[in-house]
Order: structure tokens, then C-alpha cells, then sequence
């Protein structure tokens, strides 16, 4: 033998090891693998590609690759795109069994060249998720009941809530009318028979009307309350000095004989229901008035201040404040801090303007000392305000 | 012209109602001929001068109509909506003068062709008030609608 046919064999032997080598590497993939010529058609399998399609390799071999998957569109897309990019990873695609049963995989798949560097065909290697595909649907399945139960809930509690205003509303509607007729009689029986009634019998009836007055203040408030729980929110960009400046004059009235200081800072143009964030401020402000009734001068201020880089209005009076203690009882219906003969009222004005403001997606607190004054804060979250605006609108226009 | 012998009538099924209008009305002397109704379908048989009152005619039409929603029989919406349906009663005007202040029930009134909507107040002296005011712009202010447009054309 010649040192050249030595070599060559020597070659040859090495080249067929290196191949057989490589070739069960092929075969030993758990990942179907395969590659494919520049016309699409199979020219290489494995083992575990054989058993994902339930296909001989010599079936296989020579096909289209197309025809194996579900969607040989996308497939095709995914070709397309390993040969204009180089490779594709993590490629969703589905492998169609001979019996018809289908196998969710992710390609990867790249672009092999011979050595003058022109590509000779795609090798590509799917990895089997049907575990994750399984495991998602579960997951998929579980929050889809969720929701569900969620929305029911949901739809629930509305009716509840529905249910529940409603039945407030024809209660306090109903009661007005009793309630007129015994103002109407006990005002008639004091106008037309008080010569013939003694001293105490006029008190008694004058105590009845104050009563039946305190009810329909009550009933008022109370149907507003579920009027504005009803109500859907129109909502508009609307400028909240013009509506604090309605609100002020509506409070006319009140404010006459008194001295008050009004210190109005700069307010933020918001989306709101105006018509409720009115009544907000008109809620608001007449308390501040109320509870400042015992001072010389009153002081309310209203403005917008930042508390934790959030945009917070305010409303604050050196009246005759609150407890802390009890804060928590501030915004409930009928809850009252003072006793009725120092400040009338019917407990509902807070409610309402607590609501209003959850209507809107925001927040409402207080801070109280006695005899020093108290302060409201309030969010109208939902609505973002919006400084850019309230800059580039000029304010005489609101 | 016509002399109208009813210049109010009041459509009330509550008797408490009915009195206290009244008698807020007489107080003030606006009105002399009241005449009431004490549910829908008498009131409708009042304008339409059909059943009982088949010997009243359509030129005897009242000044105002004081219409309560809350009615037995025939509902105070339907009421309205039968007024002013028929050209013989149809200028008539009616005034809604009821508890409620339902946006719905004010919407479907003006919707309907009421002349006014007013909500009852708990307060006695306001719907004294109240009641003396309306029939002071009805009776006394208010031109009413001529015979001829009662008129079927």
C-alpha cells in the first residue's frame, strides 16, 4: 500500500467514525429533528421525527415539509424567514400525527451553507410543549372560571346596591306626603284655633312641625343620596374654580351678616360629573360655614395642595372642628359629631359627598382638632387632573 | 266669551291632598269653581264630558288642570298623554304638581306636553306658597286658550 492510499483510508475511516458519531447524536434526540432543502422538500429525519409524525423515513424523506403541520402557512412563513434572517427560535408551530393527532412544538431552525458559503438547506429542531400547552389551558381554564365568578359576584352586588336604592328612594318618597299633611293640619290647627289652644298646646304643635320639618330635611337628603348613587356620571373637563365659584354664590343666603374671610387658591381643571362636584363643594362649604357660625371671622380656605405626588384638593375652616376620635363616623349616613341644638343638620351631607367622590374613583378624608378647625381632602382619581390644561386654558373662561 | 264654570281641576287621589289644596286655594280666594278628581279615569271622564259628566261640553274646559302622578285606575302619565293626544283637549293646559322629582317622571311630563311640572314640598307653608302662586299665574296672568283652539280642524 501506498503512503497516499493509506492516508486517504486513514481519512475516510475518520470521516465515517465522525459521521456515525454525529448520526447518533441525531438519533438519540428526544427533539424531532430535521432538515430541509432550499425547495422545501425533507431530505433528513430522526428518530424522534419519525415517531411525531408516525411516518418511516423514507416517507418522509423527499415530501414537502409543509404537509406535516396543521398550519402550513405559518410554517411556510417560518421557512421564509429563516432563510431572509439566518435563523428562527422559538417558532410555534403543530406537527400533525399520521392518526390525526396533533403536537404543539417550538422550532428553532437555522440555515446550513456548503464551504463557498451558499446555503444549502434549513436544519431545524422542534421541541415537544404539550405539557405547557396542558398546564396553560389549566391555567387559562381557572381564570376564565375566576372571572366569572367575579363578574357574577359583580353583577350581584349591583343588583343588591339597586335593589337597595330603590327601596330608599319609595320609602323616602312615600313618607313626604304623610309628612306634608301633618305640617299642612298642625299649621292650620295653630293658624285657625290658636286663640282657642293654651300656651302649652301652641308649643306642643309648634314642637310637631319642627319635627315633621327636621323628617322632610332628612328625606330630601336621603332621596338625593340614592339620587346621586343612581345617577350615571356624565363626565367633562370641567374647571373646578368655576364650579367652586357657583357653589359660593349659591351659599349667598348663608353668609349674609357673617364675616368671612375666603382664601381661594388655584384649582385644577378635571374630567368630572360637574353637576355632583358642585354639590361637593356646596356640601363641603356650607359645612364650613356652619361650623364657623361661632366665629368673629371666619376663615375658609379652598385649594389644591400634593400629598404623596398626588394632586389633593382642600377645604378648610377654622371652625369648631372635630375630634379626631371620631373620625371614622365623619362620612356615614345619620352620624353626627355635634348636638343638634348647636348645629342643625340631618347626617347625610358628608354620605353624599363621599359617594360622589367614590363615584368618581376617588378619595375623601378629614382632619380634624376641636375647637381649632377641620380640613377635607379630596381625590377625583379616575380623572387624573390635568395642570397642563388648567395652564393653557385660560381661567376667565371657565 | 264662554263662561268657564271650572277654573281648576284638581287631580288628587289623597283626600289629605285634596284638602289642603283646597284650602290653600280658598284662602287666597283665587278660585272660585274647584272641581276634583279623585282618580284617572274620572278625571279623563271630567274632560272628555263622557260618563258621569256627559253633560258637560269641551267649551267648558277648566282654566288649569293640577295633575298628581300617583293615581289610582289610569296613571297620571296616561292621563296627560290622553289630553294632550285629542285636539279637543289638547290646549288645555296641565300642570303636574306631584311628590316626585324623579328626572324621568319630569322628562316624560314635558315629553308628554305638560305646561309645568311642580314637586310638592313637605313644608306646609311652602306649598301654600306654591299653590297660591300657580293659581295666581293660571287664573290671574295666564291668557287662556280661546274657543277656537279647542277646534278641530
Amino acid at each position: 500500500m501506498s503512503t497516499d492510499t493509506t492516508e486517504r483510508h486513514l481519512a475516510d475511516e475518520a470521516a465515517r467514525r465522525t459521521g456515525a458519531y454525529t448520526r447518533s447524536l441525531i438519533e438519540a434526540s428526544l427533539d424531532p429533528l430535521i432538515t430541509i432543502a432550499p425547495d422545501g422538500k425533507i431530505t433528513d429525519v430522526n428518530n424522534a421525527t419519525e415517531k411525531v409524525t408516525g411516518l418511516s423515513r423514507q416517507q418522509l424523506i423527499g415530501t414537502d415539509f409543509l404537509d406535516y403541520f396543521t398550519d402550513p402557512g405559518k410554517a411556510r412563513a417560518g421557512y421564509e424567514q429563516v432563510f431572509r434572517e439566518g435563523l428562527v427560535q422559538d417558532y410555534e408551530l403543530e406537527i400533525r400525527h399520521r392518526d390525526g393527532h396533533v403536537t404543539p412544538v417550538l422550532y428553532n431552525a437555522a440555515v446550513y451553507r456548503d464551504e463557498a458559503g451558499d446555503v444549502i438547506g434549513v436544519s431545524a429542531a422542534a421541541r415537544d410543549i404539550s405539557e405547557r400547552k396542558r398546564a396553560e389551558e389549566v391555567i387559562r381554564k381557572l381564570n376564565e372560571e375566576l372571572a366569572q365568578r367575579a363578574r357574577r359576584h359583580a353583577a350581584e352586588l349591583e343588583a343588591t346596591n339597586k335593589e337597595l336604592e330603590a327601596f330608599t328612594y319609595s320609602v323616602s318618597h312615600d313618607l313626604r306626603g304623610p309628612l306634608r299633611h301633618i305640617d299642612g293640619f298642625s299649621k292650620l290647627l295653630l293658624e285657625e284655633y290658636s286663640a282657642d289652644l293654651p300656651e302649652d298646646a301652641r308649643r306642643y304643635l309648634s314642637r310637631i312641625r319642627d319635627g315633621t320639618r327636621r323628617m322632610g330635611m332628612m328625606v330630601d337628603d336621603l332621596l338625593n343620596l340614592t339620587r346621586v348613587g343612581r345617577k350615571e356620571l356624565s363626565m367633562q373637563l370641567t374647571g373646578l374654580s368655576s364650579l367652586l365659584e357657583e357653589a359660593i354664590r349659591d351659599l349667598q343666603p348663608e353668609m349674609a351678616t357673617r364675616e368671612i374671610e375666603w382664601r381661594i387658591g388655584k384649582l385644577p381643571f378635571v374630567e368630572c360629573d360637574p353637576a355632583l362636584v358642585k354639590q361637593v363643594f356646596a356640601n363641603l362649604l356650607s359645612n364650613a360655614l356652619k361650623f364657623t357660625r361661632t366665629r368673629e371671622r371666619a376663615v375658609i380656605e379652598v385649594g389644591e395642595t400634593t400629598q404623596d405626588g398626588r394632586a389633593v384638593i382642600f377645604v378648610r375652616d377654622n371652625g369648631v372642628g372635630f375630634s379626631m376620635k371620631y373620625v371614622d363616623k365623619l362620612f356615614g349616613v345619620f352620624q353626627r359629631l355635634h348636638r343638634p341644638e348647636d348645629f342643625e343638620g340631618t347626617g347625610i351631607g358628608l354620605a353624599t359627598v363621599q359617594r360622589i367622590v367614590h363615584k368618581h374613583g376617588g378619595r375623601v378624608w378629614a382632619e380634624g382638632e376641636l375647637n381649632k378647625g377641620a380640613t377635607f381632602y379630596l381625590t377625583l382619581e379616575a380623572v387624573e387632573s390635568r395642570p397642563g390644561e388648567s395652564n393653557s386654558l385660560p381661567r376667565g373662561a371657565a | 266669551m264662554i263662561r268657564q264654570d271650572v277654573e281648576i281641576l284638581l287631580v288628587e287621589d289623597n283626600l289629605d291632598d285634596v284638602e289642603l289644596t283646597l284650602h290653600a286655594l280658598r284662602q287666597e280666594r283665587l278660585a272660585n269653581h274647584i272641581d276634583v278628581a279623585r282618580d284617572g279615569e274620572e278625571a279623563l271622564d271630567f274632560l272628555f264630558c263622557r260618563g258621569p259628566y256627559a253633560h258637560r261640553s269641551f267649551e267648558q274646559a277648566p282654566r288649569v288642570v293640577l295633575l298628581d302622578l300617583k293615581l289610582s285606575k289610569v296613571d297620571g302619565m296616561d292621563v296627560l298623554r290622553e289630553i294632550k293626544k285629542d285636539p279637543r283637549t289638547r290646549a288645555i293646559p296641565v300642570v303636574i304638581l306631584t311628590a316626585s322629582r324623579e328626572e324621568s317622571d319630569v322628562a316624560n311630563g314635558y315629553h308628554l306636553g305638560a305646561n309645568g311640572y311642580v314637586q310638592k314640598p313637605v313644608d306646609f307653608d311652602s306649598f301654600r306658597n306654591l299653590v297660591k302662586q300657580l293659581g295666581l299665574y293660571w287664573l290671574v296672568v295666564n291668557e287662556p286658550p280661546p274657543p277656537a283652539a279647542f277646534q278641530v280642524k
